[in-house]
């Protein structure tokens, strides 16, 4: 009954969006709104070479000629992208060359929120305890980077996306805009024009990543957008995995986040990559606020039985739009996308995978699991499609929708496309809402009506938990329960 | 944007194109380049529908009008004849099943001739506790581009059951919306799809409950094969309010070549929460080792395939009510598969 307990506590432990506060830091900014002058800005003050800035530029032009999507199960308001701060980085003297130089005030925000900058900090733990590098990115600018000496003598680089252009360009060169290019969707190209930051990750054939690795976005200035852009490489047989989490003051006005991932296996490479997204929501009463989280995420399975593994866990942010997607090249190539999306309160969520089967023999699993409660609505929206070269392609869908009161939503919108007679598509989607027998059952033995919620609830989303590493598990974990609170009764 | 608008206006960039997402595995627009003129009228001899002796009565249409309307009874068929060459025709149709009373129609729509393009928009009515089964045989020639339409509207406690059977056209869409504002509906809605050369058929439905407690039992098995395209959308919308909605949809599929290809888009759009809706969705290929085995037993591989992808889609033919359409539906597999007796 241990998981009972665990919950129970978590329960007991419930309070609003933990993760609202505010850091009154001092930060410099560019001036509001998007022009070439603004890219050029950001480029200068990444001091990037040249090759960088036209590629930007390209992006911006192309941008304009671009129009927003609007096929997405969400609505908002215009977005005025004038109004909006494209660079917000924390005032440094000369960059900090240790974790000591760093502004006191930055590394309380990084406490408060539980993640360990400091290397020390991370083996203070449990003896053998498992240790993860991490990346910190506040607003447009990584702060700091641990274990790189480390992670160095394996061979894996793990920086910031600036460092990367200016230390390693070939690799940046090579791999950059390749899975995503430019012009790919209207939030990837503002992204290609403006992005700021991010993490780089370079693991060379035959390494697996001695640690987990880990990138902490984390916005805070007002009225600001954060567009973060990653870029992951895993070599010839190589392994790692990548943890990626993100929170947000509470706030009145509505924020754009624009992340851009990219993913590049090459032959026998794994990657694991899990998501736990927590943007604040916006106020659960009236909806106003929020994060408007338009992401585009991407693995390409360029080597022959490479293999890579999406786990998200979509919690907050007001509106969300993200398809975190699989192009399965490589012949005997695989794919999975694990996801829990939780919405309650006024929050839009529109997400989903792509499995685009192109080699012989790859296969695909999806499992979606998506919670609706309050007045909030979440969408599944998938693709499965096999190439008339994907012999014996082979996918297997799974997507389960719990609602949970009178006013939420829940929709499945699932495209397959079979293009050759020699693969195998399944494909099953189910809708209900918790069953009262189940809500009777723990309540009559003592569960308060919350308690058993929560219960259900992590029963139900059981089978993605599985797949996230052990700390983001329960963390996740308590997260649903969060989410989900004042939802019943 | 629509076939139906097309023809009125004799405007191509009328017809729906890949770009709208309803229609983009039935691109009409990069098809049809110039819409043939309009059918004359008609005045040679009809020979007899499929559903002949199996009616109490007849309602014809040829080129897009109404020839004639003989007899009455509980079990009509209703007919659609393209009679002339390379022509268009647009027709339509209203119907409305008193309260309480039954009505079995047997539609079918007949290519009579080649490379014609038709519209048929169907409007039905069924009264509070009346019941209607619809069965749709579609017939028509490989260079036709064909789009039916019907609007189903059931009353409270009414029934409604429909079975379609297609063997494609150039381009073809069998599109059903039913919405039920009263409570207690029962609806069917089912499909077999047998494609061959570069056949094309889209079986397109909406689903909407609007009233409480409503059943919605879908089943639409298909098979295609050589360059064939099957295509399914099936979309189920449970509004605020309609409670107790059971709602199932299943879509199952056979690709037996590497050219052939199938779409599918299973849709659950769910506004309400005391609600169990669930779809599935399988697309493969025979199972080898079933083929092995007939053949094993000294039947030849074709027949063992056709008397696989039969008893695949049997089950859809199982699930007709009425027996003389059953029988009827039995033996257009049969033929089609090329197994007939």
């Amino acid at each position: 009954m241990a998981a009972v307990k665990e919950t129970i506590d978590t329960v007991a432990a419930l309070e609003k969006y933990e993760h609202g506060f505010t850091t009154d830091i001092d930060q410099e900014f560019a001036p509001k709104g998007l022009s070439e002058d603004i890219v050029r800005f950001i480029s200068a003050k990444k001091d990037e070479p040249e090759w960088m800035l036209e590629w930007r530029l390209e992006a911006y032009r192309r941008w304009l000629e671009l129009e927003e999507p609007n096929w997405a199960k969400v609505s908002y308001p215009k977005i005025d992208y004038q109004d909006t701060y494209y660079y917000a980085a924390p005032k440094t003297k000369e960059g900090p060359k240790s974790l000591d130089e760093v502004d006191p005030e930055l590394l309380a925000v990084y406490e408060k929120l539980g993640i360990p900058l400091k290397e020390q900090a991370v083996l203070a733990g449990v003896e053998g305890a498992p240790r993860y590098a991490v990346d910190a990115v506040f607003d447009s600018v990584s702060v700091v980077t641990t274990f790189k000496k480390e992670l160095a003598q394996a061979g894996v680089i793990f920086c910031s996306m600036s460092e990367a252009i200016r230390e390693h360009p070939e690799l940046v060169k090579q791999y950059l805009g390749s899975v995503v290019p430019t012009s790919d969707n209207y939030f990837a190209c503002l992204n290609s024009a403006v992005f700021s930051d991010g993490s780089f990750v370079y693991v060379p054939p035959g390494v697996r990543c001695p640690m987990e690795l880990s990138t902490y976005f984390r916005i805070n200035a007002k009225d600001s957008g954060q567009f973060e852009r990653t870029l992951i490489i895993a070599d010839k047989g190589s392994y790692v995995s990548y943890l990626e989490g993100c929170t947000a003051p509470m706030r009145d006005e509505n924020q754009l986040h624009a992340a851009v991932v990219e993913l590049v296996l090459l032959d026998d490479a794994e990657i694991k990559y899990s998501t736990v997204q927590n943007w604040y929501p916006g106020d659960p009463e009236t909806g106003k606020g929020g994060i408007y989280n338009f992401v585009t995420k991407r693995a390409d399975c360029r080597g022959d039985r490479s293999k890579v593994s999406w786990t998200q866990v979509e919690t907050g942010s007001a509106i969300t739009w993200k398809y975190p997607s699989c192009v399965l090249r490589g012949e005997g190539s695989s794919g999975e996308f694990y996801s829990i999306a939780v919405t309650n309160g006024h929050q839009q969520a529109d997400t989903g995978t792509k499995m685009i089967h192109l080699g012989a023999n790859t296969k695909s699993r999806i499992v979606a699991k998506g919670i609706s409660a309050g007045k909030s609505t979440s969408t599944y929206r998938g693709l499965v499609s096999a190439h008339p070269k994907a012999k014996g392609a082979r996918n297997f869908t799974q997507c389960d929708s719990l609602l949970i009161g009178k006013t939420c939503a829940a929709h499945t919108v699932p495209y397959i496309e079979a293009r050759n007679g020699q693969s195998v598509f399944e494909h099953e989607a189910t809708t209900t809402r918790l069953s009262d027998d189940q809500l009777f059952y723990c309540q009559q033995r003592g569960l308060s009506q919350e308690e058993a919620v929560a219960l259900l609830v992590n029963g139900f989303v059981r089978d993605v938990l599985q797949q996230l590493p052990m700390e983001f598990a329960v963390e996740a974990q308590k997260l649903v329960a969060i989410s989900l609170e004042g939802s019943v009764g | 944007m629509s076939l139906a608008s097309a023809l009125k206006t004799g405007d191509v960039t009328e017809l729906p194109s890949r770009r709208d997402e309803d229609w983009r595995w039935t691109d009409l627009r990069g098809l049809v380049r110039v819409l043939p003129e309009s059918a004359p009228k008609f005045d040679g001899q009809v020979a007899a529908g499929p559903f002949a002796g199996l009616a109490d009565g007849e309602i014809l249409f040829v080129n897009g009008r109404h020839v004639s309307t003989n007899g009455q009874g509980e079990v009509m068929a209703l007919r659609f004849v393209a009679a002339t060459d390379k022509t268009s025709q647009g027709a339509s149709y209203a119907l409305v099943v008193e309260p309480g009373a039954s009505l079995t129609l047997l539609e079918s729509h007949e290519g009579r001739a080649a490379g014609y393009v038709t519209d048929v928009a169907l409007d039905i009515a069924v009264g509070e506790g009346a019941s209607l089964t619809r069965i749709v045989l579609v017939d028509d020639d490989a260079e036709a581009v064909d789009v039916v339409t019907a609007r189903v509207e059931l009353g409270a406690g009414a029934t409604f059951n429909q079975t379609v059977l297609t063997s494609g056209a150039r381009r073809q869409r069998i599109e059903t919306h039913v919405a039920h504002p009263g409570a207690h509906a029962q609806v069917r809605l089912d499909g077999i799809y047998l494609l061959n050369a570069q056949r094309h058929a889209d079986q397109t439905t909406v689903v909407t409950h609007d009233g409480v407690d409503g059943v919605t039992s879908q089943l639409t098995k298909g098979m295609v094969a050589d360059q064939a395209r099957g295509v399914f959308q099936g979309r189920i919308i449970v509004q605020p309010g309609a409670d107790q909605t059971d709602a199932r949809m299943g879509h199952h599929a056979l690709i037996l070549s590497d050219k052939a290809e199938i779409d599918a888009k299973p849709e659950l759009l769910i506004f309400a929460d005391d609600v169990a809706c669930a779809h599935g969705n399988t697309i493969g290929a025979l199972d080898e080792e079933a083929v092995f085995y007939a053949r094993q037993r000294g039947i030849p591989e074709l027949e063992a395939r056709a008397m696989l992808t039969e008893a695949f889609v049997g089950e859809v033919v199982e699930r007709i009510e009425h027996d003389g359409a059953r029988e009827l539906a039995a033996a257009w597999v049969a033929k089609q598969l090329g197994r007939e007796e």
